[in-house]
Protein backbone atom coordinates (compact mmCIF):
# COMPACT_ATOMS: atom_id res chain seq x y z
CA UNK A 1 0.00 0.00 0.00
CA UNK A 2 3.12 2.09 0.35
CA UNK A 3 2.96 3.19 -3.05
CA UNK A 4 -0.60 3.92 -3.32
CA UNK A 5 -1.49 7.68 -4.00
CA UNK A 6 2.05 8.39 -4.77
CA UNK A 7 4.31 7.10 -7.37
CA UNK A 8 8.50 7.15 -7.74
CA UNK A 9 9.32 10.15 -9.25
CA UNK A 10 11.07 7.81 -12.03
CA UNK A 11 7.84 6.72 -13.06
CA UNK A 12 6.26 10.06 -13.10
CA UNK A 13 9.59 11.47 -15.09
CA UNK A 14 8.94 8.12 -17.62
CA UNK A 15 4.80 9.08 -17.86
CA UNK A 16 5.46 13.01 -18.51
CA UNK A 17 8.25 12.03 -21.06
CA UNK A 18 5.81 9.84 -23.05
CA UNK A 19 3.16 12.75 -22.96
CA UNK A 20 5.58 15.64 -24.02
CA UNK A 21 6.79 13.05 -26.81
CA UNK A 22 3.13 12.99 -27.94
CA UNK A 23 2.44 16.42 -28.35
CA UNK A 24 6.29 17.10 -29.90
CA UNK A 25 5.52 14.01 -32.26
CA UNK A 26 2.34 15.11 -33.42
CA UNK A 27 3.56 18.63 -34.22
CA UNK A 28 6.68 17.14 -36.45
CA UNK A 29 3.87 15.17 -38.19
CA UNK A 30 1.76 18.23 -39.41
CA UNK A 31 3.50 19.32 -42.57
CA UNK A 32 1.13 18.81 -45.27
CA UNK A 33 -1.95 18.76 -43.37
CA UNK A 34 -2.88 21.98 -44.73
CA UNK A 35 -4.42 20.40 -47.55
CA UNK A 36 -7.29 18.51 -47.22
CA UNK A 37 -6.18 14.90 -48.25
CA UNK A 38 -3.05 15.17 -46.16
CA UNK A 39 -5.24 16.25 -42.86
CA UNK A 40 -7.90 13.66 -43.68
CA UNK A 41 -6.84 10.65 -45.47
CA UNK A 42 -2.69 11.39 -44.96
CA UNK A 43 -2.67 11.80 -48.95
CA UNK A 44 -3.56 7.76 -49.28
CA UNK A 45 0.38 7.13 -48.39
CA UNK A 46 0.55 5.06 -45.28
CA UNK A 47 1.90 1.65 -45.99
CA UNK A 48 0.06 -1.09 -44.56
CA UNK A 49 2.16 -2.27 -41.40
CA UNK A 50 1.00 1.65 -40.33
CA UNK A 51 -2.29 1.02 -41.21
CA UNK A 52 -2.36 -2.37 -39.35
CA UNK A 53 -0.72 -1.34 -36.31
CA UNK A 54 -3.09 2.05 -36.28
CA UNK A 55 -6.03 -0.24 -36.23
CA UNK A 56 -5.03 -2.21 -33.61
CA UNK A 57 -3.97 0.63 -31.38
CA UNK A 58 -6.99 1.81 -32.12
CA UNK A 59 -8.97 -1.26 -30.86
CA UNK A 60 -6.75 -1.66 -27.82
CA UNK A 61 -8.28 0.63 -25.59
CA UNK A 62 -7.42 1.56 -21.97
CA UNK A 63 -9.83 -0.58 -20.41
CA UNK A 64 -8.99 -3.18 -22.54
CA UNK A 65 -5.14 -2.68 -20.68
CA UNK A 66 -6.59 -2.27 -17.36
CA UNK A 67 -9.90 -4.29 -17.61
CA UNK A 68 -9.11 -6.87 -19.73
CA UNK A 69 -6.66 -7.79 -17.19
CA UNK A 70 -8.55 -7.57 -14.22
CA UNK A 71 -11.37 -9.50 -16.59
CA UNK A 72 -8.55 -11.96 -16.81
CA UNK A 73 -8.01 -12.12 -13.05
CA UNK A 74 -11.21 -12.08 -11.80
CA UNK A 75 -12.93 -14.53 -14.39
CA UNK A 76 -10.79 -16.55 -16.69
CA UNK A 77 -9.75 -16.72 -20.80
CA UNK A 78 -13.21 -16.78 -21.23
CA UNK A 79 -13.90 -13.53 -22.98
CA UNK A 80 -11.39 -14.16 -25.41
CA UNK A 81 -14.71 -16.29 -27.23
CA UNK A 82 -15.51 -12.28 -27.82
CA UNK A 83 -13.05 -11.88 -30.57
CA UNK A 84 -13.89 -15.59 -32.60
CA UNK A 85 -15.50 -13.45 -34.82
CA UNK A 86 -12.40 -10.83 -35.67
CA UNK A 87 -10.38 -12.84 -37.99
CA UNK A 88 -13.46 -13.61 -40.19
CA UNK A 89 -14.91 -10.10 -40.32
CA UNK A 90 -11.44 -9.13 -41.57
CA UNK A 91 -11.51 -11.31 -44.53
CA UNK A 92 -14.70 -10.75 -45.26
CA UNK A 93 -14.48 -7.16 -45.26
CA UNK A 94 -11.04 -7.47 -47.06
CA UNK A 95 -12.50 -9.02 -50.55
CA UNK A 96 -16.12 -7.01 -50.07
CA UNK A 97 -16.26 -3.49 -48.63
CA UNK A 98 -12.48 -2.33 -49.04
CA UNK A 99 -12.10 -2.25 -52.51
CA UNK A 100 -15.87 -0.17 -52.69
CA UNK A 101 -14.88 2.22 -49.98
CA UNK A 102 -11.17 2.89 -50.94
CA UNK A 103 -11.77 2.50 -54.93
CA UNK A 104 -14.73 5.23 -54.26
CA UNK A 105 -11.77 7.60 -53.16
CA UNK A 106 -13.82 9.18 -50.34
CA UNK A 107 -13.79 10.45 -47.29
CA UNK A 108 -15.64 9.18 -45.13
CA UNK A 109 -17.76 5.67 -45.13
CA UNK A 110 -21.25 8.16 -45.38
CA UNK A 111 -20.05 9.83 -48.11
CA UNK A 112 -19.74 6.54 -50.20
CA UNK A 113 -23.59 5.84 -49.08
CA UNK A 114 -25.31 8.78 -51.01
CA UNK A 115 -23.43 8.14 -53.98
CA UNK A 116 -25.24 5.29 -53.49
CA UNK A 117 -28.52 5.49 -52.37
CA UNK A 118 -29.03 9.63 -51.90
CA UNK A 119 -28.27 12.20 -49.21
CA UNK A 120 -31.45 10.91 -46.98
CA UNK A 121 -29.62 7.26 -45.79
CA UNK A 122 -26.04 9.34 -46.29
CA UNK A 123 -27.35 11.77 -43.72
CA UNK A 124 -28.69 9.49 -41.14
CA UNK A 125 -25.85 7.04 -41.06
CA UNK A 126 -23.45 10.10 -40.15
CA UNK A 127 -25.90 11.54 -37.74
CA UNK A 128 -25.94 8.29 -35.71
CA UNK A 129 -22.16 8.12 -35.77
CA UNK A 130 -21.97 11.23 -34.25
CA UNK A 131 -24.26 10.89 -31.79
CA UNK A 132 -23.11 7.63 -30.26
CA UNK A 133 -19.71 8.23 -31.08
CA UNK A 134 -19.72 11.49 -29.68
CA UNK A 135 -20.97 10.32 -26.30
CA UNK A 136 -19.03 7.26 -26.53
CA UNK A 137 -15.37 8.89 -26.78
CA UNK A 138 -16.41 10.78 -23.37
CA UNK A 139 -16.93 6.99 -22.23
CA UNK A 140 -13.36 5.93 -23.54
CA UNK A 141 -11.66 9.19 -21.54
CA UNK A 142 -13.88 8.44 -18.85
CA UNK A 143 -13.24 4.79 -17.48
CA UNK A 144 -8.87 5.45 -17.18
CA UNK A 145 -9.67 8.91 -15.59
CA UNK A 146 -12.03 7.19 -12.70
CA UNK A 147 -9.48 4.40 -12.87
CA UNK A 148 -6.40 6.73 -11.89
CA UNK A 149 -8.04 9.67 -9.72
CA UNK A 150 -9.19 6.74 -7.29
CA UNK A 151 -5.27 5.37 -7.23
CA UNK A 152 -3.52 8.51 -6.97
CA UNK A 153 -6.18 10.72 -5.12
CA UNK A 154 -6.74 13.00 -7.90
CA UNK A 155 -9.80 14.65 -8.47
CA UNK A 156 -11.13 13.26 -11.79
CA UNK A 157 -11.02 16.39 -13.93
CA UNK A 158 -7.45 16.91 -13.74
CA UNK A 159 -7.66 12.58 -14.69
CA UNK A 160 -9.58 13.83 -17.89
CA UNK A 161 -7.39 16.79 -18.59
CA UNK A 162 -3.98 14.64 -18.04
CA UNK A 163 -5.80 12.03 -21.23
CA UNK A 164 -7.69 14.39 -23.17
CA UNK A 165 -5.52 18.13 -23.82
CA UNK A 166 -2.20 16.06 -25.35
CA UNK A 167 -4.72 14.14 -27.20
CA UNK A 168 -6.83 17.12 -28.18
CA UNK A 169 -3.84 19.18 -29.23
CA UNK A 170 -1.93 16.53 -31.23
CA UNK A 171 -4.79 15.08 -33.30
CA UNK A 172 -5.69 18.87 -34.08
CA UNK A 173 -2.91 19.73 -35.26
CA UNK A 174 -1.32 16.79 -37.13
CA UNK A 175 -4.56 15.18 -38.24
CA UNK A 176 -4.88 11.75 -39.39
CA UNK A 177 -1.16 11.25 -40.39
CA UNK A 178 0.13 11.83 -36.99
CA UNK A 179 -2.76 9.94 -35.26
CA UNK A 180 -1.68 6.90 -37.35
CA UNK A 181 2.36 7.07 -36.84
CA UNK A 182 1.68 7.73 -33.40
CA UNK A 183 -0.31 4.99 -33.05
CA UNK A 184 2.45 2.65 -33.90
CA UNK A 185 4.59 4.12 -31.51
CA UNK A 186 1.73 3.66 -28.96
CA UNK A 187 1.35 0.05 -30.10
CA UNK A 188 5.21 -0.72 -29.19
CA UNK A 189 4.61 1.15 -26.18
CA UNK A 190 1.78 -1.21 -25.40
CA UNK A 191 3.18 -4.38 -26.20
CA UNK A 192 6.29 -3.93 -24.46
CA UNK A 193 4.53 -2.76 -21.37
CA UNK A 194 2.64 -6.25 -21.44
CA UNK A 195 5.84 -8.28 -22.29
CA UNK A 196 7.73 -6.20 -19.34
CA UNK A 197 4.46 -7.61 -16.82
CA UNK A 198 4.87 -10.79 -18.23
CA UNK A 199 8.04 -11.51 -17.14
CA UNK A 200 8.23 -9.43 -13.92
CA UNK A 201 5.11 -11.79 -12.90
CA UNK A 202 6.97 -15.29 -13.76
CA UNK A 203 10.17 -14.30 -12.03
CA UNK A 204 7.88 -13.16 -8.88
CA UNK A 205 5.50 -16.18 -8.57
CA UNK A 206 6.95 -18.79 -6.46
CA UNK A 207 6.32 -21.33 -7.93
CA UNK A 208 7.19 -22.53 -11.58
CA UNK A 209 4.58 -21.73 -14.44
CA UNK A 210 3.32 -25.18 -15.17
CA UNK A 211 2.38 -24.95 -11.22
CA UNK A 212 0.76 -21.83 -11.30
CA UNK A 213 -1.26 -23.05 -14.46
CA UNK A 214 -2.30 -25.83 -12.55
CA UNK A 215 -3.06 -23.14 -9.47
CA UNK A 216 -5.25 -21.00 -11.55
CA UNK A 217 -7.08 -24.18 -13.57
CA UNK A 218 -8.30 -25.48 -10.43
CA UNK A 219 -10.03 -22.03 -9.29
CA UNK A 220 -11.94 -22.06 -13.22
CA UNK A 221 -9.35 -19.66 -14.56
CA UNK A 222 -8.33 -21.38 -17.20
CA UNK A 223 -11.72 -22.52 -19.17
CA UNK A 224 -11.68 -20.43 -22.58
CA UNK A 225 -14.74 -21.92 -24.46
CA UNK A 226 -18.35 -22.15 -23.48
CA UNK A 227 -20.19 -23.94 -26.11
CA UNK A 228 -23.46 -24.16 -24.27
CA UNK A 229 -26.33 -22.36 -27.04
CA UNK A 230 -27.25 -19.29 -24.38
CA UNK A 231 -28.38 -16.46 -26.49
CA UNK A 232 -28.52 -14.28 -23.20
CA UNK A 233 -24.63 -15.26 -22.56
CA UNK A 234 -22.42 -12.79 -24.47
CA UNK A 235 -19.13 -15.47 -23.80
CA UNK A 236 -19.71 -18.57 -25.38
CA UNK A 237 -18.34 -19.75 -28.44
CA UNK A 238 -21.51 -19.10 -31.07
CA UNK A 239 -22.17 -15.52 -29.63
CA UNK A 240 -18.20 -15.28 -30.30
CA UNK A 241 -18.41 -16.56 -33.75
CA UNK A 242 -22.14 -15.62 -35.25
CA UNK A 243 -22.69 -12.31 -33.26
CA UNK A 244 -19.12 -11.57 -32.80
CA UNK A 245 -18.31 -11.74 -36.82
CA UNK A 246 -21.42 -9.28 -37.32
CA UNK A 247 -20.09 -6.76 -34.73
CA UNK A 248 -16.73 -6.67 -36.31
CA UNK A 249 -17.87 -6.42 -39.59
CA UNK A 250 -20.23 -3.11 -38.15
CA UNK A 251 -17.43 -1.77 -36.58
CA UNK A 252 -14.37 -2.43 -38.97
CA UNK A 253 -16.48 -2.12 -41.90
CA UNK A 254 -18.60 1.05 -41.32
CA UNK A 255 -17.18 2.89 -38.38
CA UNK A 256 -15.41 6.30 -39.56
CA UNK A 257 -12.99 5.55 -37.07
CA UNK A 258 -12.02 2.53 -38.83
CA UNK A 259 -12.43 3.37 -42.07
CA UNK A 260 -10.36 6.29 -41.77
CA UNK A 261 -7.39 4.14 -41.49
CA UNK A 262 -7.88 2.63 -43.91
CA UNK A 263 -9.15 4.80 -46.85
CA UNK A 264 -5.41 6.39 -45.58
CA UNK A 265 -3.86 3.25 -46.80
CA UNK A 266 -1.41 3.42 -50.69
CA UNK A 267 -3.75 1.15 -52.41
CA UNK A 268 -7.34 -1.67 -52.03
CA UNK A 269 -4.11 -4.30 -51.40
CA UNK A 270 -2.19 -2.59 -48.83
CA UNK A 271 -5.81 -1.69 -47.51
CA UNK A 272 -6.93 -5.40 -47.35
CA UNK A 273 -3.57 -6.64 -45.85
CA UNK A 274 -3.62 -4.15 -43.13
CA UNK A 275 -7.12 -5.44 -41.88
CA UNK A 276 -5.78 -8.88 -42.38
CA UNK A 277 -2.69 -7.95 -39.99
CA UNK A 278 -4.76 -6.92 -37.39
CA UNK A 279 -7.14 -10.20 -37.55
CA UNK A 280 -3.17 -12.15 -37.27
CA UNK A 281 -2.90 -10.65 -33.96
CA UNK A 282 -6.12 -9.88 -31.87
CA UNK A 283 -6.50 -13.29 -30.63
CA UNK A 284 -3.28 -13.43 -29.43
CA UNK A 285 -3.11 -10.53 -28.35
CA UNK A 286 -5.82 -10.39 -26.15
CA UNK A 287 -4.91 -14.03 -25.18
CA UNK A 288 -1.72 -12.36 -23.45
CA UNK A 289 -3.37 -10.01 -21.76
CA UNK A 290 -5.84 -12.41 -20.36
CA UNK A 291 -3.02 -14.68 -19.30
CA UNK A 292 -1.99 -11.55 -17.62
CA UNK A 293 -4.74 -11.60 -15.45
CA UNK A 294 -4.94 -15.47 -14.92
CA UNK A 295 -1.18 -14.88 -13.85
CA UNK A 296 -2.07 -12.18 -11.44
CA UNK A 297 -4.84 -14.31 -10.51
CA UNK A 298 -2.15 -16.87 -8.94
CA UNK A 299 0.39 -14.64 -7.70
CA UNK A 300 -2.46 -13.24 -5.00
CA UNK A 301 -2.91 -16.53 -4.61
CA UNK A 302 0.54 -16.91 -3.13
CA UNK A 303 0.59 -13.04 -1.56
CA UNK A 304 -2.19 -11.73 0.34
CA UNK A 305 -4.62 -9.82 -2.03
CA UNK A 306 -6.38 -6.95 -1.01
CA UNK A 307 -9.61 -7.59 0.12
CA UNK A 308 -11.45 -4.41 -2.24
CA UNK A 309 -9.13 -3.49 -4.96
CA UNK A 310 -10.16 0.30 -5.41
CA UNK A 311 -8.20 2.05 -2.76
CA UNK A 312 -10.53 4.43 -2.19
CA UNK A 313 -13.19 2.34 -1.59
CA UNK A 314 -11.13 0.50 0.50
CA UNK A 315 -9.85 3.75 2.65
CA UNK A 316 -13.85 4.19 2.94
CA UNK A 317 -14.76 0.71 4.11
CA UNK A 318 -11.43 0.84 6.97
CA UNK A 319 -12.95 4.42 8.36
CA UNK A 320 -16.63 4.27 8.28
CA UNK A 321 -18.03 0.72 7.86
CA UNK A 322 -18.59 -0.86 10.62
CA UNK A 323 -17.69 -4.94 10.87
CA UNK A 324 -15.37 -4.37 7.89
CA UNK A 325 -11.77 -5.30 10.29
CA UNK A 326 -13.96 -8.66 10.83
CA UNK A 327 -14.45 -9.28 7.09
CA UNK A 328 -11.04 -8.41 6.35
CA UNK A 329 -9.76 -10.83 9.31
CA UNK A 330 -11.94 -13.25 8.29
CA UNK A 331 -11.22 -12.96 4.45
CA UNK A 332 -7.42 -12.99 5.29
CA UNK A 333 -7.78 -16.49 6.86
CA UNK A 334 -9.36 -17.78 4.19
CA UNK A 335 -6.81 -16.00 1.77
CA UNK A 336 -4.42 -18.19 3.79
CA UNK A 337 -6.10 -21.30 3.71
CA UNK A 338 -6.03 -20.82 -0.31
CA UNK A 339 -2.70 -20.39 -0.62
CA UNK A 340 -1.77 -23.45 1.56
CA UNK A 341 -4.52 -25.48 -0.06
CA UNK A 342 -2.06 -24.06 -3.34
CA UNK A 343 0.99 -25.52 -1.86
CA UNK A 344 -0.40 -28.91 -1.32
CA UNK A 345 -2.07 -28.96 -4.42
CA UNK A 346 1.36 -28.21 -6.28
CA UNK A 347 3.09 -31.04 -3.93
CA UNK A 348 0.48 -33.65 -4.51
CA UNK A 349 2.12 -36.86 -5.22
CA UNK A 350 -0.95 -38.89 -6.04
CA UNK A 351 -4.85 -38.39 -7.19
CA UNK A 352 -6.58 -38.62 -4.28
CA UNK A 353 -3.70 -36.39 -2.76
CA UNK A 354 -4.58 -33.60 -5.47
CA UNK A 355 -8.22 -33.93 -5.48
CA UNK A 356 -8.47 -33.53 -2.25
CA UNK A 357 -6.04 -30.43 -2.10
CA UNK A 358 -8.03 -28.73 -5.07
CA UNK A 359 -11.33 -29.55 -3.11
CA UNK A 360 -9.63 -27.39 0.03
CA UNK A 361 -8.60 -24.80 -2.81
CA UNK A 362 -12.03 -24.48 -3.39
CA UNK A 363 -13.81 -24.53 -0.95
CA UNK A 364 -11.43 -21.08 0.65
CA UNK A 365 -11.45 -19.45 -3.04
CA UNK A 366 -15.50 -19.38 -2.97
CA UNK A 367 -15.74 -18.97 0.92
CA UNK A 368 -13.44 -15.64 0.28
CA UNK A 369 -15.24 -14.41 -2.56
CA UNK A 370 -18.82 -14.46 -0.52
CA UNK A 371 -16.69 -12.37 2.45
CA UNK A 372 -15.63 -9.72 -0.62
CA UNK A 373 -18.96 -9.91 -1.93
CA UNK A 374 -20.16 -8.67 1.41
CA UNK A 375 -17.45 -5.74 2.24
CA UNK A 376 -18.38 -4.83 -1.45
CA UNK A 377 -21.81 -4.42 -0.74
CA UNK A 378 -20.91 -2.53 2.51
CA UNK A 379 -19.11 -0.25 0.58
CA UNK A 380 -21.91 0.35 -1.90
CA UNK A 381 -24.17 1.00 0.49
CA UNK A 382 -21.91 3.51 1.76
CA UNK A 383 -21.32 5.39 -1.24
CA UNK A 384 -23.73 5.03 -3.32
CA UNK A 385 -21.19 4.42 -6.38
CA UNK A 386 -20.80 0.90 -8.35
CA UNK A 387 -18.23 -1.09 -6.87
CA UNK A 388 -17.32 -3.33 -9.56
CA UNK A 389 -13.53 -3.37 -9.26
CA UNK A 390 -12.44 -5.35 -12.41
CA UNK A 391 -10.40 -2.21 -13.58
CA UNK A 392 -8.44 -2.12 -10.66
CA UNK A 393 -6.87 -5.15 -9.93
CA UNK A 394 -4.15 -4.43 -12.75
CA UNK A 395 -3.31 -0.97 -11.76
CA UNK A 396 -3.13 -2.09 -7.93
CA UNK A 397 -0.71 -4.73 -8.97
CA UNK A 398 1.82 -2.59 -10.70
CA UNK A 399 2.01 0.18 -8.13
CA UNK A 400 2.15 -2.47 -5.04
CA UNK A 401 4.29 -4.84 -7.05
CA UNK A 402 6.36 -3.60 -10.00
CA UNK A 403 9.60 -2.24 -10.31
CA UNK A 404 10.73 1.21 -10.54
CA UNK A 405 10.31 2.52 -13.90
CA UNK A 406 8.12 -0.76 -15.22
CA UNK A 407 5.46 1.56 -13.63
CA UNK A 408 5.61 4.21 -15.03
CA UNK A 409 6.32 2.24 -18.41
CA UNK A 410 2.40 0.70 -17.58
CA UNK A 411 0.59 3.77 -17.35
CA UNK A 412 2.35 5.42 -20.22
CA UNK A 413 0.90 2.36 -22.26
CA UNK A 414 -2.27 2.58 -20.64
CA UNK A 415 -2.49 6.39 -21.80
CA UNK A 416 -1.00 5.23 -24.98
CA UNK A 417 -4.04 3.06 -25.36
CA UNK A 418 -6.59 5.20 -24.05
CA UNK A 419 -5.24 8.24 -26.71
CA UNK A 420 -4.99 5.97 -29.36
CA UNK A 421 -8.61 5.20 -29.06
CA UNK A 422 -9.68 8.75 -28.59
CA UNK A 423 -7.64 10.09 -31.34
CA UNK A 424 -9.31 7.74 -34.27
CA UNK A 425 -12.83 9.03 -32.76
CA UNK A 426 -12.15 12.46 -32.71
CA UNK A 427 -10.51 12.30 -36.24
CA UNK A 428 -13.62 10.53 -37.29
CA UNK A 429 -16.32 12.70 -35.87
CA UNK A 430 -14.49 15.58 -37.27
CA UNK A 431 -14.42 14.66 -40.46
CA UNK A 432 -18.04 13.70 -40.49
CA UNK A 433 -19.08 16.50 -39.52
CA UNK A 434 -16.86 18.83 -41.92
CA UNK A 435 -17.79 16.48 -44.27
CA UNK A 436 -21.21 15.28 -44.67
CA UNK A 437 -22.50 18.34 -42.44
CA UNK A 438 -20.69 21.59 -43.30
CA UNK A 439 -20.00 20.89 -46.87
CA UNK A 440 -22.66 18.89 -47.81
CA UNK A 441 -25.55 21.10 -46.08
CA UNK A 442 -23.39 24.60 -44.91
CA UNK A 443 -21.26 25.12 -47.51
CA UNK A 444 -21.09 23.14 -50.98
CA UNK A 445 -18.87 25.86 -52.33
CA UNK A 446 -16.51 25.15 -49.43
CA UNK A 447 -13.01 25.56 -50.79
CA UNK A 448 -10.17 22.66 -49.30
CA UNK A 449 -8.58 24.93 -46.94
CA UNK A 450 -12.17 25.95 -45.71
CA UNK A 451 -13.03 22.08 -44.91
CA UNK A 452 -9.35 21.37 -43.24
CA UNK A 453 -10.08 24.55 -41.13
CA UNK A 454 -13.85 23.48 -40.31
CA UNK A 455 -11.97 20.01 -39.50
CA UNK A 456 -9.72 21.29 -36.89
CA UNK A 457 -12.55 23.30 -35.32
CA UNK A 458 -14.57 20.63 -35.04
CA UNK A 459 -11.74 18.15 -33.74
CA UNK A 460 -11.09 20.83 -30.47
CA UNK A 461 -15.09 21.10 -30.41
CA UNK A 462 -15.65 17.34 -30.28
CA UNK A 463 -12.51 17.08 -27.94
CA UNK A 464 -14.15 19.64 -25.46
CA UNK A 465 -17.51 17.74 -25.74
CA UNK A 466 -15.90 14.39 -24.87
CA UNK A 467 -13.82 15.87 -22.29
CA UNK A 468 -16.89 17.04 -20.55
CA UNK A 469 -18.84 13.86 -21.15
CA UNK A 470 -16.17 12.15 -19.68
CA UNK A 471 -16.27 14.44 -16.20
CA UNK A 472 -20.05 13.49 -16.20
CA UNK A 473 -20.25 10.08 -17.13
CA UNK A 474 -17.86 9.54 -14.39
CA UNK A 475 -20.80 10.09 -12.13
CA UNK A 476 -23.66 8.21 -13.84
CA UNK A 477 -21.94 5.02 -14.06
CA UNK A 478 -24.92 3.68 -16.26
CA UNK A 479 -24.62 6.33 -18.37
CA UNK A 480 -21.78 3.90 -20.39
CA UNK A 481 -24.30 1.53 -19.85
CA UNK A 482 -26.83 3.24 -21.60
CA UNK A 483 -24.09 4.37 -24.44
CA UNK A 484 -23.21 0.87 -25.49
CA UNK A 485 -26.63 -0.41 -25.49
CA UNK A 486 -27.53 2.52 -27.83
CA UNK A 487 -24.95 1.90 -30.44
CA UNK A 488 -25.90 -1.51 -30.51
CA UNK A 489 -29.69 -0.36 -31.71
CA UNK A 490 -28.23 0.76 -34.81
CA UNK A 491 -24.67 -1.44 -35.37
CA UNK A 492 -25.95 -3.98 -37.33
CA UNK A 493 -28.35 -1.72 -39.28
CA UNK A 494 -26.02 0.67 -41.03
CA UNK A 495 -23.98 -2.86 -42.03
CA UNK A 496 -26.97 -4.21 -43.46
CA UNK A 497 -27.27 -1.13 -45.60
CA UNK A 498 -23.68 -1.28 -46.38
CA UNK A 499 -24.54 -4.73 -47.35
CA UNK A 500 -27.00 -3.09 -49.58
CA UNK A 501 -25.19 -0.69 -51.33
CA UNK A 502 -23.07 -3.50 -52.94
CA UNK A 503 -25.90 -5.10 -54.15
CA UNK A 504 -26.77 -4.14 -58.08
CA UNK A 505 -30.56 -4.51 -56.91
CA UNK A 506 -31.16 -2.24 -53.97
CA UNK A 507 -32.52 1.28 -54.38
CA UNK A 508 -32.49 4.25 -52.45
CA UNK A 509 -35.71 3.74 -50.85
CA UNK A 510 -35.52 0.10 -49.71
CA UNK A 511 -32.19 0.90 -48.20
CA UNK A 512 -33.58 3.38 -46.20
CA UNK A 513 -36.34 1.99 -44.84
CA UNK A 514 -34.34 -1.42 -44.59
CA UNK A 515 -32.44 0.89 -42.10
CA UNK A 516 -35.00 2.06 -40.37
CA UNK A 517 -36.48 -1.18 -40.29
CA UNK A 518 -33.26 -2.88 -38.85
CA UNK A 519 -33.59 -0.49 -35.62
CA UNK A 520 -37.12 -1.10 -35.14
CA UNK A 521 -36.16 -5.00 -35.34
CA UNK A 522 -33.38 -4.50 -33.01
CA UNK A 523 -35.58 -2.07 -30.65
CA UNK A 524 -38.57 -4.84 -30.54
CA UNK A 525 -35.68 -7.83 -29.17
CA UNK A 526 -34.24 -5.68 -26.82
CA UNK A 527 -37.99 -4.86 -25.47
CA UNK A 528 -39.55 -8.24 -25.68
CA UNK A 529 -36.62 -10.28 -24.50
CA UNK A 530 -34.23 -8.11 -22.78
CA UNK A 531 -32.06 -10.89 -21.74
CA UNK A 532 -30.72 -11.52 -25.59
CA UNK A 533 -27.24 -10.66 -25.43
CA UNK A 534 -26.50 -7.28 -27.47
CA UNK A 535 -24.15 -8.93 -29.90
CA UNK A 536 -26.96 -10.93 -31.21
CA UNK A 537 -28.79 -7.70 -32.11
CA UNK A 538 -25.92 -6.78 -34.70
CA UNK A 539 -27.18 -10.22 -36.28
CA UNK A 540 -30.88 -8.51 -36.33
CA UNK A 541 -30.23 -5.56 -37.48
CA UNK A 542 -28.31 -6.51 -40.23
CA UNK A 543 -30.58 -8.89 -41.63
CA UNK A 544 -33.64 -7.22 -41.16
CA UNK A 545 -32.34 -4.61 -43.17
CA UNK A 546 -31.14 -6.23 -45.89
CA UNK A 547 -34.50 -8.39 -46.41
CA UNK A 548 -36.33 -5.57 -46.23
CA UNK A 549 -34.21 -3.37 -48.11
CA UNK A 550 -33.77 -5.84 -51.06
CA UNK A 551 -37.67 -6.57 -50.46
CA UNK A 552 -38.86 -2.75 -50.69
CA UNK A 553 -36.58 -2.47 -53.77
CA UNK A 554 -38.22 -4.94 -55.71
CA UNK A 555 -41.35 -3.30 -55.00
CA UNK A 556 -40.30 -0.16 -55.44
CA UNK A 557 -38.54 -0.65 -59.15
CA UNK A 558 -41.60 -2.60 -60.67
CA UNK A 559 -44.09 -0.20 -61.23
CA UNK A 560 -40.97 1.55 -63.14
CA UNK B 1 -1.29 -7.64 -68.91
CA UNK B 2 -2.44 -9.60 -65.37
CA UNK B 3 0.47 -10.24 -63.59
CA UNK B 4 0.17 -7.65 -61.12
CA UNK B 5 -3.59 -8.40 -60.49
CA UNK B 6 -2.38 -12.42 -60.08
CA UNK B 7 0.22 -11.66 -58.27
CA UNK B 8 -1.79 -9.80 -55.79
CA UNK B 9 -4.03 -12.65 -55.40
CA UNK B 10 -1.60 -14.94 -54.62
CA UNK B 11 -0.26 -12.94 -51.60
CA UNK B 12 -3.75 -11.93 -50.35
CA UNK B 13 -4.42 -15.86 -50.50
CA UNK B 14 -0.97 -16.32 -48.72
CA UNK B 15 -1.31 -13.82 -46.02
CA UNK B 16 -4.89 -15.30 -45.71
CA UNK B 17 -3.78 -18.67 -45.22
CA UNK B 18 -0.91 -17.36 -42.86
CA UNK B 19 -3.43 -15.43 -40.83
CA UNK B 20 -5.77 -18.42 -39.92
CA UNK B 21 -2.99 -20.68 -38.89
CA UNK B 22 -2.29 -18.21 -36.57
CA UNK B 23 -5.66 -18.23 -35.65
CA UNK B 24 -5.81 -22.05 -35.09
CA UNK B 25 -2.73 -22.30 -33.26
CA UNK B 26 -4.11 -19.61 -30.60
CA UNK B 27 -7.26 -21.52 -30.41
CA UNK B 28 -5.56 -24.79 -30.07
CA UNK B 29 -3.35 -23.18 -27.40
CA UNK B 30 -6.49 -22.07 -25.37
CA UNK B 31 -8.53 -25.18 -26.06
CA UNK B 32 -4.66 -27.31 -24.78
CA UNK B 33 -5.11 -25.09 -21.23
CA UNK B 34 -8.37 -26.01 -20.63
CA UNK B 35 -8.16 -29.13 -21.30
CA UNK B 36 -4.80 -29.88 -19.60
CA UNK B 37 -5.34 -27.63 -16.54
CA UNK B 38 -9.10 -27.23 -15.32
CA UNK B 39 -10.05 -29.49 -12.58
Amino acid sequence: MGSMGSMHWLNWAIVGAWLAYNVWDGIRRSRRTDALEGYIVADRSLPWWVVGLSVMATQMSAITMIGGTGQGATDGLRFIQFYLGLPIAMVILGVTLVPYLHGAKVFTAYEFLERRFGPGTRSLTAFLFLLSRGLACGTIIAAPAVVFAAIFGWDVKWAVAMIGIPTVLYTVIGGVQAVAWLDVKQMVIIVASLVAIVVTLLIKLPVSPGEALHVAGAAGRLRAFDFSPNLANTYTFWSGLIGGTFLMLSYFGTDQSQVQRYLAARSVPEARTSLLMSAYWKIPLQALVLLIGVLIFTFYVFVRPPMLFNPAHERVARERAAGYAVLHAEYMDRMAGREQAAHRMVAARSDSELAEAVGQFKYFEVSGGVLRQQALNLVGGLTGESTRDVNYVMPRFVLDHLPIGLAGLFIAAVLAAAMSSIAAELNALATTTAIDFYRRWIRRAAGDAEIVRASKVATGVWGLIACVVAVYAVNLGSLIEVVNRFGSVFYGSILGVFLLAMMPRARGLGAFLGLLAGMGAVLTVILAAPAVSFLWHNVVGAVTAVVVGLGLSAIVRKPA
Amino acid sequence: MNAPADEERARFRRTLVRVMAVQVVALAVLWWLQATFSH
